[in-house]
């Protein structure tokens, strides 16, 4: 034992300066407001952010997170593997609620140095100067089980037990005939290729997905957009200015075509194409008015390894009559409609601005749609400063865009139908293209999701 | 022979132990316990319903039958590879034929639907 | 016996020594080719040291366990798999001297790459959570469908060897080397090698969709070891398909031992570049496509091949 603990030891001081120097493991909840860009990590060479909690070291919490996201973000950090700590980017405004969440947290405020920060809190919980986080949650099973039964398995019959708390999933009838075990899952809020807060209750049969609803709590009190607590977001967002205020077009353009760059580097690594995602990511600081150079050259590659068209085309086909008149923006113009409320905007009109269409209305005519339109943006960016909007709705990157409410909702409204009877991939293919944000769908009204009135499965199908 | 193929399999387990040992060294290091909320499986933050362990509807069953097949006929395929220039068309023509059959059972599984399944 | 014994002891380390050496390189490779892709700086001396850097802090990290998980899997899948590797690797000679004679190479081969599927399995299936099992089933698919082109063209590489000993097929490519005698034998094979080392465009059981799959509940030593074991296999694949088709330890000047380690890591190379470069496909897609178009390409190719050997040896 002593020699045991002697070789621990020996070996730990070896590893530890190496260790020391390894990029940070991060694992990112990304929440309102925050002075840091999640992208901004994905190019540090110190940073490696990974896609679960399991192996990261650090959490890192970006901004504030609305009340009913706290408790899934103490159940994430609960997740992590040891030594673990928690890094917290905060604006400089925020409520008592929020001073609780992480008592552990190392706080990094506007104007500090995240990157140093994450480097030297791993390094501290390496050296054992910052004592790993302890557990948030208390140890407890979901229920109790140990015991119960004629076995100790929780309960009667092959299926009928609890074993740790949890019950068997169920069979359910499938459309080839066989009746198989349905296995209803919740996923989110904070599942690596959604956006953060989307929260879903999938039933999976095999791989394929049978029935999605939106979770309600995505919509509860407390989740609202307005709610202050995102106002900074609003005011550095062009768009959002331009609702009440003219803007310059080039700003506008500019901005659009950085939004959807960062769409495209986000679906090019849920596809597998991490280094090249973190390449469109490299443009996006660099981006001018009128230089499009780059973006073709992207776009040329993209046609010529092909991979990225056969795993997207006629995955999550919308039809026009679903999409017409609802403001959809990109997702609307991949399939065929010239939806787009830059027409009736006169400084677009001055430009002889045309919307480009793409019209299959698949996930590959809406990643094709997305970088047609940089490169149309950034030939309108071209016309500067003369100002555009101000009229009370503007065309966002993602769609029409109001006070109150964006084009989140509608997709959301659409997304049930969308997947069902998708295999896992292309339904995670097809909620990434539509280039959803759940702060829009705060805003709206539960009573429009297509989860009321609805039953959970169908079983006659 | 045999002791070339003893010694290969002799890697096999020296392959097993050095993989385990690492896991060993791995939990010496570091504290083995774990918390009740640090086991939830992870989808996303919030915990699951029921245990993932399900009958998976594995919807590619055709398939698999269909590769048994084939697997039969690469068995065949390795001694008839050793001795195919030494017996020459005649071994040709007789795996040709049979191949051909088999190939008529893809086309046939194909047509049939049994290669996709969403 | 003691001749025996010298044999295992010499096959042991050299297996050892190429498999840490290959494991490294695939590391360092990996690196340096993402970010030449992503229009990155090198930072060559980072690439070198990283994966040091890398290991060192997994084996700090706690190894995480989920619930009711079946442990004793768990544990052997990663060992499985590196194990399995390291068997294929011992079947090919990586010079004439510490060649292992074995007179069914071909088959023995064969069987271990067959068996990763259970490796693979495993992993994602003891964790007893979503992701990684819908990644265990999805491997599955993957394997059934891209096994029969692997072995294929291997079968087809020893027609002209007359002989499933892969130290022959090295020695049949003296006068021309398999990937000019059977052209379509490389491409098929390295399609074939993505798959089995779930690597890139065929990395379905670990892709982001599923949260990292078989490797979203890993952390610690379970990772790093599940990490190296894939590595494991695509370097063991390499070595094969440089011994088969890129004429193994046969070349001018250098020792054979040194075109032996050029000729896999260019294969790893490509593989990597692969990887990178074509993004995930679907499961569905790739599975009609190997059965209607690589197995009876694959088997087109034994005929030819076969044509080919008898014409050679006839004239």
């Amino acid at each position: 034992m002593v020699m045991r603990d002697a070789v621990a030891e020996g070996l730990r001081r070896l590893l530890i300066p190496l260790a020391c120097r390894a990029p940070v493991r991060v694992f990112a909840l990304a929440g309102v407001n925050s002075p840091t860009n999640i992208d901004d990590l994905r190019l540090r060479d110190d940073i490696c952010l990974v896609d679960s909690p399991r192996s990261a070291n650090v959490l890192w919490v970006a901004g504030l997170l609305p009340a009913p996201l706290q408790d899934s973000a103490r159940r994430v950090h609960a997740m992590m593997s040891h030594p673990r700590a928690t890094v917290w980017s905060r604006p400089s405004v925020m409520t008592a609620e929020h001073a609780t969440l992480f008592p552990h947290a190392t706080i990094v405020g506007p104007s500090e140095d995240l990157f140093e920060a994450l480097r030297t809190v791993q390094r501290a919980l390496l050296t054992k100067r910052h004592a790993s986080d302890e557990a948030l949650l208390p140890d407890e099973e979901p229920a109790p089980w140990r015991g119960v039964g004629p076995y100790g398995q929780g309960g009667t019959g092959m299926t009928g037990g609890v074993p740790y708390g949890r019950p068997m999933a169920e069979r359910a009838p499938d459309r080839d005939g066989l009746e198989l075990d349905q296995l209803p899952m919740r996923i989110g809020p904070f599942f690596p290729p959604f956006p953060s807060g989307l929260i879903l209750d999938v039933r999976l049969q095999g791989d394929v997905v049978q029935e999605v609803t939106i979770a309600e709590s995505l919509f509860a009190q407390g989740n609202v957009l307005s709610s202050g607590e995102s106002q900074g977001d609003l005011l550095r967002d062009p768009f959002r200015r331009a609702l009440t205020e003219p803007v310059p077009v080039g700003e506008l353009e500019l901005a659009r075509a950085r939004h959807h760059l960062r769409w495209l580097a986000h679906a090019l690594r849920v596809h597998g194409l991490e280094a090249l995602g973190r390449r469109v990511l490299m443009f996006v600081p660099a981006l001018e008015p009128g230089k499009a150079g780059d973006i073709l050259a992207l776009r040329r590659l993209l046609d010529r390894i092909r991979t990225f068209d056969w795993s997207t085309a006629g995955v999550g086909i919308l039809e026009r009559q679903q999409l017409s008149g609802r403001g959809l923006g990109p997702v609307a113009r991949a399939a065929g409609l010239s939806d787009d409320s830059r027409l009736v905007d006169p400084a677009y009109d001055k430009l002889g601005f045309e919307p480009l269409v793409h019209n299959d209305g698949d996930c590959r005519a809406r990643w094709r749609q997305r970088l047609g339109e940089v490169i149309q943006s950034l030939a309108l960016a071209r016309a500067g400063a003369q100002p555009a909007g101000g009229a009370g709705s503007v065309e966002s990157p993602r769609g029409v865009l109001r006070p109150e409410t964006g084009p989140t909702p509608a997709l959301l409204t659409l997304l049930p139908g969308l997947v069902r009877g998708m295999e896992w991939g292309d339904a995670v293919t097809t909620i990434v293209s539509l280039d959803l944000d759940v702060r829009e769908a705060r805003a709206a009204s539960p009573v429009e999701t297509p989860t009321s009135g609805k039953p959970a499965v169908e079983r006659d199908e | 022979m045999l002791a070339a193929l003893g010694a290969a399999l002799i890697v096999f387990v020296a392959g097993l132990s050095a993989w385990l040992a690492v896991r060993r060294v791995g939990d010496v290091l570091n504290r083995p316990e774990t918390t009740g909320p640090q086991r939830i499986p992870f989808s996303g933050g919030d915990p699951p319903a029921v245990h993932a362990w399900n009958r998976f509807h594995a919807r590619y069953y055709a398939m698999a039958l269909l590769f048994l097949a084939f697997d039969m006929e690469m068995v065949f395929m390795y001694p008839w590879a050793v001795v195919f220039v030494r017996e020459g068309m005649i071994a040709f023509v007789e795996m040709l034929m049979f191949i051909v059959i088999l190939m008529l059972g893809i086309l046939y599984a194909w047509r049939e639907g049994a290669l996709e399944w969403s | 016996m003691t001749d025996w014994l010298v044999m295992v002891v010499v096959t042991t380390t050299s297996v050892g020594l190429a498999l840490t050496l290959g494991i490294y390189g695939t590391v360092v490779l990996d690196r340096v080719i993402g970010r030449s892709i992503a229009g990155e700086p090198l930072r060559l001396t980072r690439a070198l040291v990283g994966p040091f850097q890398h290991a060192a802090l997994l084996l700090l990290q706690q190894r995480s366990d989920t619930e009711r998980s079946d442990s004793a899997t768990w544990a052997v899948a990663p060992a499985l798999l590196g194990a399995l590797a390291a068997a294929a690797l011992a079947v090919v000679p990586l010079t004439p001297a510490v060649a292992l004679e074995v007179s069914s190479g071909i088959v023995y081969f064969g069987a271990t790459m067959a068996m990763v599927m259970v490796a693979v399995f495993l992993n994602g299936w003891s964790a007893n959570s979503t992701f990684p099992l819908i990644g265990g089933y999805r491997f599955v698919a993957q394997a059934l469908s891209f096994e029969m082109p692997l072995v294929l063209v291997l079968i087809a590489a020893a027609l002209p060897a007359e002989s499933l000993n892969v130290a022959d097929i090295v020695r049949s490519q003296d006068t021309l080397w398999n990937v000019v005698r059977q052209p379509l034998g490389l491409p098929l094979y390295l399609i074939a090698a993505l798959g089995v080392s779930f690597l890139g465009p065929l990395g379905l059981p670990d892709g982001i969709d599923l949260a990292g799959g078989t490797v979203a509940e890993l952390s610690g030593t379970a990772l790093l070891l599940w990490r190296a074991a894939q590595a494991a296999v695509l370097v063991a694949v390499s070595a094969m398909g440089a011994a088969v088709f890129l004429g193994g330890w046969l070349g001018p000047w250098l020792p054979g031992s040194v075109w032996m380690a050029l000729k896999t890591l260019l294969l790893i190379a490509l593989m990597v570049v692969a990887k990178h470069l074509f993004g995930r496909v679907r499961l569905e897609r790739f599975v009609v496509v190997s059965w209607v178009v690589l197995i009876p390409v694959a088997l087109v190719h034994v005929f030819l091949s076969g044509i080919l050997a008898l014409r050679r040896i006839g004239s």
